[in-house]
């Protein structure tokens, strides 16, 4: 496990999804990145029931309940802003176990599903982010495996990410910043794909079209 | 000469001492036959009993006597020379078969020669310091030639003298900690762990460093059965890299009559990977080249290079 970045790239205009995720592996493959299998992130919301609420009116918190198929036998559960768990799969049972508290949103399952691309000690997974039917946004994930202090290898990255997503190269992002040098571990991506799930829900929906 | 003579003393012993074995179980094995047969037959129960007392007790004198013999015989032969400059692979001359496999022969061939050379290197290195500008460098030849007949004494270094030279240098950088573990015999391993960048595995034979393999933070360094692993490589190419580097400097810092100097400037050399993911490349000033950060480092300046970059 080595530091990781999420970033998201915007469609490239007058193209679709599919078509501008076939620009970016293009470019990948041109840089001399090897096809390495699949692989897909999922995230399902959850809100605080109302009968667990009480009468002081706060406001109920949301928690996100992820997977990974780079860590096929764990399970993320998030709270914005707040602490992140890992846990074994069976957490999803669990989950049912807890409906009096925790009540699933409908249609709420979001998701990125793409290609895995190794090039030298770089791992990117470029994939398709959809939501219901339609496709939503394009994810981008580059790791760094050898380095695990964020902080140490960021200017390292940032030139990767220039060298093939030219313009939209993204900021770094803010797990990194209150990390200091302490060890990067995968709740840290988990709650980069969170975010960039959050940003992508607060969006504009695109058009339905060009599903994989 | 005098070794020579000591083992032809050792080896009559050790024949005696078999015998003196011999004897002793024999002795033994008549007190259990005494036991087993009990009581002959005699014609007073008295006479019965007396007579396998006596016998009894003779036996067990018999025995008592076999064994001080033995243990006389033993401090005769002594402990197993553990000094054998060979150490364990001085027992390869007990190889009853010569003639298929003359490892020990070619083994001893091999370790004179290599201390020949050792001598000639260091006899040169004096001469060449002699010639030298510098002063400090002039003194230091005046010194080596104090002992001329200086023996190749860095073969076999006492381990206690091994275990200061790398606590100093342990204490000399607070960013590296350097775990020493003896795991076959005399010869050291360290474990050289680097701020949060990287492992590196040296091999030691004295203070000589023989190999070295450089390794990820998040990587693991044990086989499965928890000792160091010190033949597989990394898994990142960066590292793979890096470990040909640390290999190449072994070469280079080179000072026969100054081992622990070696070290110590391997080590200096060792510790500007502390920026490894950090520092761009002193030539092209950027970061990446073919997808590998600069793995060289200058061995004076300790720069940051691309290994294509460094020329």
């Amino acid at each position: 496990m080595g530091v990781t970045c999420v970033s998201q790239m915007p469609v490239a205009e007058g193209k679709s999804v599919q078509q501008t995720v076939e620009l970016l592996t293009r470019k990948l493959e041109m840089l001399g990145a090897e096809k390495q299998g699949t692989f897909c992130v999922d995230c399902e919301t959850y809100h605080t029931a109302a009968s667990t609420l009480g009468s002081q009116g706060q406001a109920g918190k949301l928690m996100y309940v992820m997977h990974n198929s780079e860590y096929p036998l764990s399970c993320f559960a998030l709270f914005e802003n707040g602490p992140c768990l890992t846990a074994d799969t069976n957490f999803d049972v669990l989950m049912v176990k807890l409906k009096g508290f925790f009540q699933s949103a409908k249609a709420s399952k979001i998701e990125t599903r793409g290609t895995r691309y190794q090039y030298c000690d770089f791992l990117v997974k470029v994939g398709t982010v959809t939501m219901g039917p339609s496709a939503r946004g394009i994810s981008v994930e580059v790791e760094y495996g050898p380095c695990v202090v964020a902080s140490d290898c960021w200017s390292l990255l940032l030139e990767f990410l220039q060298s093939f997503l030219g313009s939209h190269t993204p900021a770094a992002p803010a797990v990194f910043g209150n990390k200091h040098d302490a060890v990067y571990g995968p709740a840290d991506t988990m709650v980069q794909y969170m975010e960039l799930f959050n940003k992508i829900r607060k969006q504009q929906q695109v058009p339905v079209a060009g599903i994989r | 000469m005098a070794d020579v003579l000591s083992v032809g003393v050792n080896l009559e012993a050790f024949a005696q001492a078999i015998s003196a074995i011999q004897a002793l179980r024999s002795s033994v094995s008549r007190v259990f036959d005494c036991l087993k047969d009990g009581m002959r037959n005699k014609e007073t129960l008295e006479g019965r009993e007396k007579a396998f007392i006596a016998n009894f007790q003779d036996n067990l004198h018999s025995v008592n006597r076999d064994l001080n013999e033995l243990e006389r015989l033993s401090n005769l032969v002594g402990k197993p020379s553990e000094n054998h400059p060979l150490h364990n692979s001085g027992l390869l001359s007990l190889d009853p078969v010569q003639d298929k496999t003359p490892l020990y022969s070619q083994l001893l061939q091999a370790y004179k020669w290599s201390n020949k050379l050792q001598y000639h290197a260091g006899l040169a290195s004096g001469l060449l310091n002699q010639q030298s500008l510098k002063r400090s460098a002039n003194q230091m030849g005046v010194s080596a030639k104090r002992r001329p007949k200086a023996q190749p004494t860095t073969l076999v270094l006492p381990p206690q003298y091994v275990d200061d030279v790398i606590s100093r240098i342990d204490r000399m950088f607070p960013e590296m900690s350097i775990h020493l573990s003896r795991p076959n015999g005399t010869s050291a391993m360290l474990l050289v762990t680097l701020g949060k960048v990287l492992k590196v595995i040296v091999v030691m034979r004295s203070l000589f460093i023989d190999r070295t393999i450089v390794k990820g933070y998040n990587e693991n360094v044990y086989t499965e059965d928890g000792k160091l692993d010190i033949w597989s490589k990394s898994n990142y190419q960066v590292f793979q890299k890096v470990t040909d580097h640390a290999t190449t400097a072994l070469l280079h810092y080179q000072l026969p009559q100054m081992p622990d100097v070696v070290v110590r400037s391997f080590m200096t050399w060792l510790r500007s990977y502390i920026k490894l993911f950090q520092a761009p490349c002193q030539r092209c000033g950027k970061f990446l080249q073919d997808g590998l950060p600069p793995t060289w480092r200058d061995f004076r300046t300790l720069e940051a290079f691309h290994d294509t970059c460094r020329q």
